[in-house]
């Protein structure tokens, strides 16, 4: 890690020649980026058309999209748990709301999916700096119980109280998702070469908002914001000690994590065209911290990779006769043998790997 | 019914389900305060209770799950439920040991989020566990026959309550009453109070603090158990009662001020009592209620409320 960002930042506030806009890239930014959309493109065909492989993997077109709505997630989940420290045990009241939020919004204003994503990404947003408001009001442990609490609260609210706007237990049915930019349908084949590669318009959609978000998370962790989020990881006090409004930090990085949490949860309802009761349960929570931490906490990709283990398995290993039943039961011993003895999570794993064979200097 | 009898069954109905909230609680509250370890898998140990406490009472018949399909459909001792209160600590008593050599002590030096992780995952494995052995539909676990029906007591027999809940709180008061005298009246007690404060010190006095640690996250369990076997005649058993209970219970903690035994019983008596009240009022709004209390404490009095003020970690 070099300290370049931070510096060019303080000389920044003197002389405005210096901050650098929206276009400067930051370190490897134009190649990861190339790097990721490459992999994003090539996903689905590999997962689920290409000859060998795919049957081999049994991988089909829409697990490719829950895929990336949930690696979404998963992201946002680790700008807190990774980058700045925070463990929240209330991650699906963002998810959940963002999701009822985005199925209202269809039924009663517009079923664009982009609006619809804009105005489920609004209600996670407002409702993530609330909720962050009043658990940040207490560190670690409380902060775990605390968001667990509030997000349990909403959970019951949608069950009765607000049963008429959410239809309870049965979850929400009238999502009605119109066609992308009022003429794409979405579940329709891409045409040609592209709908070969990408298959549906749906994951060309979801595809372009992983890569927005890969790209904004990038930004904000090579930026010396992200610095103070890991500063504030590292040693909070010391974070005070140098001046920085600890409190303000991770209250934003909160909100930045249920921003991410809003995409997805609205993505998930354009995808499901369904809300379940239980996007809100604190299960769903405990699911984004698994698959965070099996991928590798305080990376950009390993959250992604875990979602995308945890779903595999959730969805194609559940299948297999012998051991289909336990699948659960093998995620929770994978997750616990994980913390124990390999806390860096899959993507950990592989720089390891990377490391033992450049020898390392690449940090 | 007249009014009040309908009052008192409300009350007594609250500090029945409070007393389940209580016993966990007590448990969880003693272990954060004196080992400092977060443990998310306290709900598993419920279902251990409860699960224990079935087989050793009743002769069960197991439909579903690997049990059933290796044979072992005809389960359980059928001892009957007195042998099983005395019988079900124990059991969950010896896991509790079990779990603190094997899980707490190597993570006692790890930060507070890979104790609730590991903790967390541990809880998931456990009721995967009782789902794949014993199926995930619901298991009969009915209240004895001595104890249904209100009691022939000559003001009780009014009010439609069963006597299992009144020994349910009962059980709990004279539990948590020992685990109290035994925290601030004994030897014991007074060990765990000074490594509590200050370990390095009691340390350094040549008190090894090992064992009464070992003991307390024991008796934590322990009153997990009984919980399970107590409250399990009284609500549908299934694998997942352990995961569904874990968050009140915590909650009750937090609210009554961790470490404080006393609070545990307050904050479970109140949480209890409004949702008791809130289920015969307004019952869309009862789980909400548990919740909007517990924001409005922490945000008043973040400390809980006996709980004293802490030192910024």
């Amino acid at each position: 890690m070099s300290d370049e960002p931070a510096t060019a930042a303080e000389t920044g506030e003197e002389t405005p020649a210096d901050v650098p806009g929206v276009f400067t890239l930051y370190g490897n930014e134009l190649k990861t980026l190339i790097a990721t959309a490459i992999v994003l493109a090539l996903f689905p065909f590999v997962f689920a058309r290409m000859p060998v492989v795919s049957d081999v993997l049994q991988g089909y077109q829409s697990l490719t999209t829950l895929i990336l709505i949930w690696g979404i997630f998963a992201l946002g989940f680790d700008l807190l748990l990774g980058y700045t420290g925070l463990l929240s045990f209330g991650h699906a009241a963002f998810w959940g709301s963002a999701a009822y939020g985005a199925g209202v919004f269809s039924q009663h204003v517009t079923g664009s999916p982009v609006l619809m994503v804009v105005a489920g990404t609004l209600v996670a947003v407002l409702l993530a700096w609330v909720l962050g408001f009043l658990s940040l009001r207490r560190g670690g442990i409380y902060f775990a119980i605390l968001t667990l609490a509030f997000a349990q609260m909403l959970f019951y609210m949608a069950s009765s109280p607000l049963a008429f706007i959410t239809d309870g237990e049965n979850g929400f049915t009238g999502v009605e998702t119109a066609e992308l930019f009022g003429m794409i349908p979405l579940e329709e084949d891409l045409p040609s070469i592209l709908g070969e590669l990408l298959g549906t318009t749906l994951y060309a959609f979801v595809a372009v908002l992983t890569l927005l978000c890969i790209a904004l998370a990038y930004r904000i962790l090579q930026s010396p914001y992200g610095m103070v989020f890991r500063a504030i990881r590292e040693n909070e006090q010391r974070a005070k000690f140098v001046g920085l409004n600890v409190w303000r930090y991770k209250l934003m990085s909160f909100v930045l994590s249920g921003l991410f949490a809003g995409i997805a949860g609205s993505l998930f309802t354009i995808h499901g065209s369904y809300v379940p009761l239980s996007s809100l349960y604190w299960t769903e929570s405990g699911e984004v911290v698994i698959m965070t931490v099996l991928g590798g906490t305080g990376s950009l990709f390993g959250p992604i990779i875990g979602a995308g283990l945890y779903l595999y398995v959730e969805n194609i290993v559940s299948g297999f006769d012998t051991v289909g039943p336990f699948w659960h039961l093998i995620l929770g011993l994978v997750f616990v043998i994980t913390i124990w003895t390999f806390p860096r999570g899959i993507w950990g794993f592989f720089q390891d790997v990377r490391d033992y064979i450049t020898g390392g200097d690449d940090q | 019914m007249s009014f009040h009898i309908e009052v008192i069954t409300i009350l007594l109905n609250g500090l029945q389900q409070g007393a389940i909230y209580v016993l966990l609680a007590v448990g969880l509250s003693i272990i954060l305060g004196t080992l400092k370890f977060v443990n998310f898998a306290h709900g598993a140990l419920y279902l251990i209770g409860t699960y224990a406490g079935l087989l050793l009472a009743l002769d069960v018949n197991l439909t579903s799950g690997l049990l059933a399909e290796w044979g072992y459909g005809q389960l359980g001792l059928g001892l009957g439920y007195i042998p099983a209160l005395f019988l079900v600590p124990v059991v969950v008593f010896v896991v509790g040991l079990a779990m603190e050599r094997l899980v707490v002590e190597p993570f006692k030096n790890r930060p507070d989020t890979d104790q609730i992780l590991v903790t967390f995952g541990l809880a998931i494995i456990v009721q995967e566990l009782f789902r794949a052995m014993f199926g995930s539909g619901s298991l009969p676990f009915s209240q004895p026959t001595w104890a249904q029906g209100a009691p022939s007591v000559p003001f009780l027999s009014a009010i439609p309550i069963s006597q299992w809940r009144y020994y349910v709180i009962g059980i709990t008061a004279v539990l948590v009453l020992i685990v109290y005298l035994l925290v601030e009246y004994t030897d014991f007690g007074l060990v765990v109070r000074a490594g509590t404060r200050d370990p390095e010190m009691v340390e350094l006095l040549g008190i090894r603090l090992s064992r009464p640690y070992l003991l307390v996250f024991g008796i934590g369990a322990a009153l997990a158990g009984v919980a399970g076997v107590v409250g399990g005649p009284l609500n549908p058993v299934n694998p997942t009662i352990g995961n569904e209970i874990l968050v009140p219970a915590f909650l009750t903690v937090v609210i009554g001020g961790v470490g404080s035994i006393a609070g545990a019983v307050l904050g479970g008596t109140l949480f209890g009592i409004t949702q008791a009240i809130l289920v015969s009022t307004y019952s869309a709004w009862a789980q909400v209620g548990l919740y909007a209390i517990a924001a409005i404490v922490l945000l008043l009095r973040p400390q809980g409320l006996l709980g004293e003020e802490e030192v910024a970690p």
